[in-house]
């Protein structure tokens, strides 16, 4: 593509992960036109199913999707990792896992599509803690419905199993069936603790679905699902291109142009892989680009105009960052054979600790057991413990039966000192800084994770656990939130209830860096619902403003 | 250099019986699969030995031991002189068991403990020299497949998941070798 | 689309099955008049009227399908009871006419993408329940299908009228059709109502089925609807009247094959809806055709192949998001097929992935169908279950596999599984894949880059 070719839309999406997709399937089958531009490449299922089978270390996520040089993403979660710097007493915990590429960062999601609670939304007013966001549950419902319906989300009934979201609509399929490992845990907590085990709602298919087959339990929806029983954002890229939008693949985006006045944004510009530059002129712009990448643009757009970066009168661009920071523990149960990893990763989760009047002093968290195949995980410690040969089998088919993990989404708080920020000495391929953060736990998290840890001893002592290993530290769960935080005073806060930016008008964001709390479900749901949330809003201001 | 896999994936596997000892890039080279070890090369002969010794199995796939051994000594090239050591020890003090092959292995020699794990690692994971030789073929999911699949591989169809899997007994048996670190990577 | 289907079946087998949903209408007060509208459900049923009738997404026996003949395509009509855009207005004695002779009210000749040659075997007894469950049992549709334009020999409907003399109708069955013995009852569902012969019986250069050759297998769309004749090397002369049933009941006789495409259509709206004696009539019925052997077909298509044992002897190489390597037919298997019909091809226990090897798509002398059900997957709903497998075509949100890709699988999977290496080439599948439906096709107003001068 010459790079001196005008390209133009009535919007211009940056990111084509679940947001920007969906706005634009939204957008282009209501006529409106739409071009969005992915920093990373289209990409086939195939290759990434062939590039995990080809993986010695099976459980890294990010393992089978090596980057480009032009559009990197974090190679791993370790810390030093080669792109997203941490720094700060818990920089270990912020090493967060996504993808640049054409879809985005679903394509290695579990697929627990939970919708937040209406507290979650109101953390201030009703713990003293924390924000407020600038909407409410109710204005988010009719769009979680609609997230649920295009992703295919399976859940249980709601009269049966209330999970704490008021429904006007039941899940558009039934709930997945637990595995027998998931189904003795449920018994074990039903029988001999307070809590309960419910069925995690989950976008994946339970029935044909969409074109795409019913789950058939190959236990790696992270990180790849090899046969699209599981939504990942590309679908949506597929149907909006069915319906007419334009995606530009390889498409950088490092410039965002705002009028004379600094109140309307003019077009984006974007590099190809070779640095060839484009403009790309529109109406509207709704920047999708993930938590990282997105207040990573606004600080890049820098210039005399904005000296601290696009819309970032309040100075909040690449704040409060926040995380689902985790504990995890793996132990060998004494009880009998479990053999998890037959079936879908994560299905069964305790819920009782993601609401309650101690949210006044420290986070909410949900429990996975993770249904995650431990047979290789059993052969590394059954041979580090020094078997061989006929004994080794014999510990690999125990370990493997036996073997327990446990792991904890528990909430952080929009705290503005944890921050992200260009780096000044890591740049990329094209000359673009790396994203560097500093994060401190808050010590609302610290005590939500101390609780949990409590939690996990009891658990393990239930199951007559030995060999605990507990995973050092805090460990990210890839759930970033608050870059370009959400409220209703533009001091304060970057965007406001409906995602448009405070200082541009037509300038919105659809990421979960708009979250002003992130509560305790997986984030992607309500990443989608506020993105569909905005697509009705741009519908609404192009066919009747 | 580079190994293009096309050539050697499920189709051709077995051709890399026919040439060994250069790294992954000889695959590439032998086009015609052949259905039998040609019981030529002295090293893999004694690879195999000491491989159906460690895993106290009388049967395992000459073509991914082909394969195994390779990436083995090609990633640790001093693994050729200790599996011949192993060989020798084995015969030497007429060993049987895979336990007691590894225990008078690291006593002889608290090196060839190493030696003894990479094959361990080889055939039970399948990965040799850090990298995959075979995947669903290891020999970790021969002896659990009664209960679980390898992942991308489950063939039960939706829902085979609710059943209940085999019971396993507690083992008794001992380790041979000296405990090892083990750890829990974050991913 | 699914849901429409399904929506069809209930309403289908709904108005077959329970014949007092319709005494609260006004219309069918007394019992004969509700078993004569069960009766004229369950032969619509049969005889298949909603798979030609009703669009994608569209009301049931509205009509709107364009159906692609070698000649073009013909659109088929609204049969709703609706006054202007139905048959509202057809008597008996026009709706006779249409169905068994291919006469429209207005005297114009129907194509014969309309099987009247073979509802000409229909029963008067049975013309007349159809014709009252289609005036009173179905919904009235005020939609027009657009008129077919198409160049057939002669691209006037007067011409149909040679061409009928040309084509041999079946003769009108006489009696009670529900009295028939087996093999009368058989022979009777399978011409005059399934119209097995429409797609299974070869056609001459006039279109015209040849009848000394029944059932000995057609072309149809990119699809091959094979020779099922009694032929043991080139039909199915090794199923069982049993497997038959099966296949027919839930479109699977495992071992033997599936349906997709056409016939999984068929299965899904007409014969899955069948009773049991119908399934074991019209089973033994087919049984009994003549054999006819075949050029291509050589031993039975459900006889080839074996479980696939080699190890995954692999590389080890991960390579970068945008760097998609050149996949071999095994490779391509491996990530694609792998997953769900196994390692070896020998799809899940209970064959709810069927197995590739004893599978007469993969075993055919012919690529059609395994080319097809490759780009198109399959989508079967019966009250059995729900049978499903991706596409891997254009339109796929699991894998969009090129020609090329295709061609290398189909290649690998019949040297495989099947009779051998087919040699199917990328231009083959080019050739079979559907045409861009509609939906495909943005409309000007979506046009994204160009809509606006900056």
């Amino acid at each position: 593509m010459p790079s001196d070719q005008n390209l133009s839309a009535d919007v211009v999406i940056v990111g084509s992960g679940v947001a920007g997709s969906s706005i634009a399937n939204e957008l282009a089958r209501a006529g409106i036109s739409v071009i969005v531009l992915e920093a990373g490449p289209r990409v086939d299922r195939q290759h990434f199913v062939e590039n995990f089978r080809n993986l010695e270390n099976k459980p890294s996520y990010q393992g089978p999707f090596p980057s480009t040089p032009w559009a990197p993403h974090p190679p791993n979660q370790r810390s030093p990792n080669k792109y997203l710097h941490t720094s700060g007493p818990d920089a270990e915990a912020y090493q967060q896992a996504y993808l640049r590429v054409m879809g985005g960062t679903t394509w290695h999601w579990a697929g627990c599509a939970w919708r937040y609670l209406p507290s979650d939304f109101e953390l201030k007013t009703r713990y003293g803690q924390g924000r407020d966001w600038a909407l409410k549950y109710d204005d988010l419902e009719p769009f979680y419905y609609q997230a649920e319906v295009m992703m295919g989300v399976c859940g249980p009934d709601p009269g049966v199993e209330d999970l704490g979201s008021p429904r006007k609509q039941p899940y558009p399929m039934e709930a997945l069936p637990l595995s027998y490992a998931g189904q003795e845990f449920r018994k074990l907590i039903a029988e001999k603790t307070p809590w309960r085990i419910v069925h995690e709602p989950q976008a994946r298919n339970t029935r044909p679905y969409d074109g795409r087959p019913t789950c058939e339990g190959h236990n790696n929806c992270m990180p790849i699902c090899p046969i699209g029983a599981m939504y990942n954002g590309s679908y949506s890229v597929y149907h909006a291109e069915a319906a007419g939008a334009t995606f530009i693949p390889n498409a950088v985006v490092y410039k965002i142009e705002r009028d004379a006045a600094n109140k309307k944004v003019v077009a984006v510009h974007y590099y190809d892989p070779d640095k060839g530059s484009h403009r790309v002129s529109g109406k509207y712009f709704v920047i999708a680009a993930h938590c990282i990448e997105t207040a990573k643009l606004m600080l890049l757009s820098a210039d005399e105009q904005s000296p601290n970066g696009v819309a970032n009168s309040s100075g909040h661009v690449g704040r409060n960052m926040m995380d689902h920071t985790g504990v995890q523990v793996t132990f060998i149960s004494g009880d009998k054979a479990l053999w998890p990893g037959r079936g879908p990763l994560e299905t069964n989760v305790i819920d009782n600790f993601r609401d309650g009047d101690w949210r006044n002093e420290r986070g909410a968290y949900l429990v996975h057991m993770v249904d995650d195949n431990q047979v290789d995980f059993a052969t590394q410690l059954a041979i580090a413990k020094g078997f061989v040969g006929r004994e080794l089998e014999e510990q690999i088919r125990y370990l493997a039966s036996h073997t327990v993990r446990l792991f904890s989404h528990n909430e952080a708080l929009p705290d503005p000192e944890n921050r992200l920020t260009l780096s000044t000495t890591e740049k990329d391929a094209l000359g673009i800084p790396h994203p560097q953060v500093y994060y401190k736990l808050p010590q609302y998290t610290v005590r939500s994770c101390d609780h949990t840890r409590s939690v996990f001893r009891q658990l393990i002592h239930l199951m007559h656990g030995t060999d605990e290993e507990w995973t050092p530290g805090y460990f990210p769960q890839d759930h970033p939130a608050g870059s370009t935080i959400m409220g209703v005073d533009p001091k304060d806060s970057v965007v406001d209830g409906h995602c448009r930016t405070h200082d541009h008008e037509n300038l919105f964001i659809a990421s979960s860096s708009v979250f002003s709390t992130v509560g305790t479900g997986n984030i992607t749901l309500t990443v989608a619902a506020i993105a569909l949330r905005v697509a009705d809003t741009l519908k609404k201001e192009l066919l009747h403003g | 250099m580079r190994l293009m896999r096309r050539d050697v994936l499920l189709t051709t596997g077995m051709s890399a019986l026919a040439v060994l000892g250069g790294g992954p890039a000889v695959f590439a080279q032998g086009a015609t699969p052949s259905p039998s070890v040609p019981a030529v090369d002295p090293d893999l002969m004694r690879f195999m030995d000491i491989s159906h010794c460690l895993t106290d199995r009388t049967a395992l796939n000459a073509a991914i031991g082909a394969a195994l051994y390779a990436g083995i000594v090609q990633a640790t090239p001093q693994r050729r002189g200790q599996i011949q050591a192993l060989y020798d020890l084995k015969a030497r003090e007429r060993l049987i068991t895979a336990s007691e092959l590894a225990k008078a292995a690291e006593k002889a020699d608290k090196t060839l403990k190493d030696a003894v794990h990479d094959i361990m690692i080889a055939w039970y994971r399948g990965v040799a020299g850090g990298k995959v030789v075979v995947y669903r073929s290891a020999l970790m999911f021969d002896i659990t497949k009664d209960a679980i699949y390898p992942k991308t591989y489950a063939a039960g169809g939706p829902f085979y998941w609710t059943t209940k899997p085999p019971e396993v007994a507690r083992p008794t048996g001992l380790p041979a070798l000296s405990p090892s670190p083990f750890v829990v990577e974050p991913t | 689309m699914a849901d429409s289907k399904y929506l069809v079946g209930s309403i289908l087998l709904g108005s077959a099955l329970l014949s007092g949903l319709f005494t609260e209408q006004a219309y069918a007060e007394d019992a004969q008049q509700a078993a004569l509208m069960a009766r004229g459900a369950y032969l619509a049923t049969a005889g298949d009227c909603v798979a030609c009738h009703t669009r994608p997404g569209g009301k049931p026996f509205a009509g709107g399908l364009e159906i692609a003949t070698p000649k073009g395509v013909v659109v088929s009509t609204n049969i709703t009871p609706d006054p202007q855009n139905g048959i509202g207005t057809y008597t008996q004695e026009d709706f006779e006419k249409a169905l068994r002779r291919g006469l429209r009210k207005d005297g114009a000749y129907l194509y014969p993408v309309m099987p009247y040659v073979s509802y000409a075997g229909l029963t008067d007894q049975d013309v007349k329940a159809l014709y009252t469950w289609f005036m009173h049992g179905v919904q009235p549709v005020a939609d027009k299908p657009p008129e077919t334009q198409m160049a057939f020999p002669g691209n006037i409907r007067m011409s149909m009228m040679a061409w009928n003399m040309l084509a041999e109708s079946e003769k009108p069955e006489t009696g009670d059709s529900a009295t028939y013995d087996k093999l009368r009852r058989g022979r009777y569902l399978a011409t005059a109502l399934e119209h097995c012969g429409t797609c299974h019986t070869p056609r001459n250069f006039m279109l015209v089925e040849q009848q000394d050759q029944y059932l000995a297998g057609s072309q149809l769309n990119g699809w091959f609807a094979p020779n099922i004749t009694s032929s043991s090397t080139g039909g199915i002369g090794d199923w069982s009247e049993d497997d038959l049933v099966a296949y027919l009941k839930t479109g699977h006789a495992k071992g033997r094959s599936q349906a997709a495409g056409p016939m999984g259509e068929a299965v899904e709206h007409s014969t899955s809806h069948l009773t049991e004696a119908d399934l074991h009539a019209l089973a033994a019925f087919i049984k009994q055709v003549p054999a006819h052997d075949d050029a291509v077909e050589h031993q039975a298509r459900d006889s080839f192949g074996q479980a696939a044992v080699e190890p995954d002897l692999r590389s080890g190489v991960v390579n970068r998001v945008d760097n998609q390597p050149d996949y071999s037919g095994a490779e391509l298997y491996d990530a694609n097929c792998a997953a769900c019909h196994g390692v070896n091809g020998a799809g899940t226990a209970d064959q709810y992935v069927p197995s590739l090897f004893a599978n007469s798509v993969v075993g055919a002398g012919r690529s059609d169908n395994l080319i097809m059900t490759i780009l198109e997957g399959v989508n079967r709903s019966t009250p059995s279950g729900h049978a499903s497998m991706p596409a891997f075509g254009a339109h796929s949100d699991v894998q969009r596999l090129s020609d090329r890709d295709v061609a290398r699988l189909v290649n690998y999977l019949t040297d495989r599984f099947g009779s051998g290496d087919h040699h199917v080439t990328a231009e083959q599948v080019g050739a079979a894949r559907p045409r861009p439906s509609t939906p495909a096709t943005p409309s000007d107003a979506t046009k994204p880059v160009s809509a606006h001068a900056p």
